[in-house]
């Protein structure tokens, strides 16, 4: 059988398994195994795509080219991760007592399921489909949001499951704009709406019914990947989402999302150039850097903080591929992949610190954390300078690459305001994790619980080690994945 | 004949977002948005005939049981359960909300004039229609303070999507279509349990007391 519906089919089953009842133990080893499996087909589907052979299936429904490739090798890497560390995530809360069977169901249920739409978003090659994906994982987000059931989950779940909704109401309006657009081109049955049909047919498209396709599908999909001003979901959702299902969204999401955006400015760029979809995706990126400046600087609390660097870094995305520039966007997607690899750290270490102190806020917290817990705050501090991009890291590199584009291309100004984003940015995290780590440790201080070594704490060190290496080392295969990526985008494919 | 039904139907899905900007029992809001999905079907039904696309048919059989009965009945036995029948005051009054809509409707046929078909025949009030009630829709989302009404306002949006893709195109592929009702039809199972969580903690359903999250 095809490999590609195997990869599909694992995560669907694991899901399966830990949506109904059985042993707690049957549960986390199914969710592990299930997730490791998935990871292992994900990169066996990379090396048959390096190896010359296109994957796909269902009449070219579902296809892998080198983009896809790319997103769904990492897509897996950050399933595989999460489930690792939920399952530790899970007996922490259990030790504390806090956790209900129907808690578990949900937790071990969805977080496969959403690991499967995401793949499933990053392997579909068809706008339909794709669609149908992208909602699946707002469905499945919507009960690990609301998953603690406090007043605050419902908020944010209720505003994510709004706000996502509409988005998506906005991305389906665009899809079915872009398929009136291509009328009589496309052919008929399923494969009409395939996006290679869809780009090829892009130039003989009618132009208003295609722009105005466009610009909806990008403001939709641009909500699903936070991009400004339809960030707004984003910071609630963090706080209170558990980590392991944060990190989904954070970077398995982010990722899918962005994926979704490059496909549709692809057949706009098809269509009339990469002026018109490229300058619309500069400017939400560009708005996405400097909206995250004010809020990080006030932020008081640590989830939140990751939230709005999270949407610094699609910003970063979007303005290297809006940029106009091949380098611009191979500087995207080595972000993308550096981002992916860095990213899980930081909500690792934060969750852990949030759950050994039963809070988020700063300042329940309190300062000093270094002396408390000295490890997780040690692998914050890590994670904080890679994400900030400070050299050595590869988040470095991937910055300097699209500012280097930026500078040598058509869009000098845009390049300086992003780099004075980047600057104070890099300024308002360092003060934030600094003064949470070393500030001063307030006297009535609740004793958080120790920390201990366990499986959560082990992914965790497991991810730090491997986003320090990949700045380093890069494995070639990697490398060739992040420039047949480019290709794809860039249209020398 | 045929161009008479489907202006009729258009003008008719129109008619009841306009009623459900005026109207406050929530009851009745529901019974609206089960018309209008009615009434979507019977479009797609007449150009399923009319041009002789069966697969359409399925289109408008999914949409008249899915939207027209299943929806309703489902928000309906969630609005009995809870206990709260009316509307609070919107953050506007139902005058000027018409009137909104009256420029907002403005608006929509307006842009409709840009489309291949829109410039002429009864394409022109299929798009027209479906873009002054995705502007409605999304006026009534960002007015209302019900949870319920806020589903309402989402799933007026979709119906204008699904309007112009029967207006527009000649219909989407089926299993694309397929997967989009069974994606729409989770969506409101999940806002219905939400919902149903929300009035158990805060015992409303007044979205706007949900604001402890800033910053």
């Amino acid at each position: 059988m095809n490999l590609l519906i195997w990869t599909l089919t694992i995560p669907l089953l694991t899901a399966g398994v830990g949506g109904l009842g059985g042993p707690p133990a049957l549960k986390e080893r199914t969710m592990v195994g299930g997730l490791a499996l998935t990871f292992g087909l994900c990169l066996a589907i990379a090396g048959q795509f390096l190896g010359g052979h296109v994957p796909a299936a269902f009449d070219d429904v579902l296809r892998v080219d080198g983009l896809s490739a790319l997103v769904l090798v990492l897509c897996g890497f950050v399933g595989l991760l999460s489930g690792c560390y939920g399952v530790g995530y899970l007996r922490r809360n259990e030790r504390r007592g806090l956790v209900t069977p129907r808690m578990r169901r949900e937790f071990y249920g969805l977080i496969p399921a959403y690991v499967f739409a995401m793949l499933l978003v990053a392997v579909s090659n068809n706008l339909g489909v794709l669609w149908i994906a992208v909602e699946l994982t707002t469905l499945a987000s919507v009960f690990l949001i609301s998953f603690h059931n406090r007043d605050t989950s419902l908020e944010a779940a209720w505003k994510f499951l709004m706000l996502g909704s509409l988005g998506l109401g906005f991305a389906l309006l665009g899809t079915v704009l872009l398929f009136a657009a291509g009328q009589g081109h496309l052919g008929e049955g399923m494969s009409a709406l395939n996006w290679t049909r869809l780009v090829q047919a892009a130039p003989q498209m009618h132009p208003f019914t295609l722009r105005l396709g466009v610009v909806f599908a990008l403001i939709g999909y641009g909500t699903k990947a936070g991009l400004a001003p339809m960030h707004t979901w984003k910071p609630d959702a963090y706080r209170e989402a558990p980590s392991p299902a944060v990190v989904l969204m954070a970077v398995g999401m982010l990722n899918g999302a962005m994926y979704c955006i490059l496909r549709i400015h692809l057949i706009s760029k098809a269509a009339m150039g990469p002026e018109f979809s490229g300058g619309l995706i500069l400017t939400l990126g560009l708005l996405s850097v400097l909206i995250a400046v004010p809020f990080i600087l006030i932020q008081w609390n640590l989830k939140r903080l990751l939230a709005y660097s999270s949407i610094e870094h699609v910003g970063i995305m979007a303005v290297g591929v809006g940029l106009g520039a091949e380098a611009g966007v191979f500087g995207a997607l080595l972000h993308m992949t550096y981002h992916s690899l860095a990213k899980p750290v930081a909500l690792f270490s934060a969750g852990t610190l949030a759950q050994l102190h039963s809070s988020s806020n700063f300042k329940e917290i309190g300062g000093g954390t270094l002396g408390r817990t000295p490890v997780s705050s040690a692998l914050l501090v890590l994670s904080a300078v890679i994400i900030t991009g400070s050299p050595p890291f590869g988040l470095f590199f991937s910055e300097m690459t699209i500012l280097r584009a930026g500078f040598a291309g058509l869009h000098p100004t845009a390049t300086s305001v992003f780099l004075a984003g980047l600057v104070a940015l890099f300024c308002g995290m360092a003060f934030q994790i600094g003064r949470l780590v070393t500030g001063p440790q307030p006297v009535d201080q609740k004793a958080p619980d120790p920390e201990r070594f366990d499986f959560a704490l082990g992914t965790a060190i497991v991810a730090a080690v491997l986003a320090v290496v990949s700045a380093f080392y890069l494995p070639a295969p990697l490398m060739a994945l992040i420039r047949a990526a480019t290709q794809v985008v860039w249209g020398t494919a | 004949m045929t161009a008479n039904v489907l202006t009729l139907c258009a003008a008719g899905m129109l008619v009841t977002a306009y009623l459900m900007v005026g109207q406050k029992a929530l009851l009745t809001t529901i019974r609206l948005y089960g018309l209008q999905s009615l009434l979507l079907g019977l479009v797609a039904a007449t150009i399923a005939i009319a041009e002789s696309r069966p697969e359409l048919l399925i289109t408008a059989a999914l949409t008249v049981t899915l939207k027209g009965i299943l929806i309703p009945w489902f928000l309906m036995r969630t609005v009995d359960r809870i206990g709260i029948h009316r509307e609070i005051e919107p953050f506007l009054n139902v005058p000027a909300s018409l009137l909104i809509c009256l420029g907002l409707t403005v608006v929509g046929y307006r842009v409709s004039t840009g489309f291949e078909q829109g410039a002429r025949g009864v394409g022109h009030h299929l798009i027209g229609v479906a873009l002054s009630l995705l502007l409605i829709g999304l006026f009534l989302m960002v007015t209302r303070k019900k949870a319920i009404t806020q589903i309402l306002a989402l799933l007026t949006v979709e119906n204008a999507v699904f309007l112009v893709a029967v207006g527009v195109t000649s219909g989407m592929p089926l299993i694309v279509e397929l997967g989009i009702s069974f994606d729409v039809i989770l969506a409101v199972l999940v806002l219905g349990v939400l919902v149903q969580r929300i009035v158990g903690r805060f015992e409303s359903m007044d979205v706007s007391r949900l604001s402890q999250l800033k910053g």
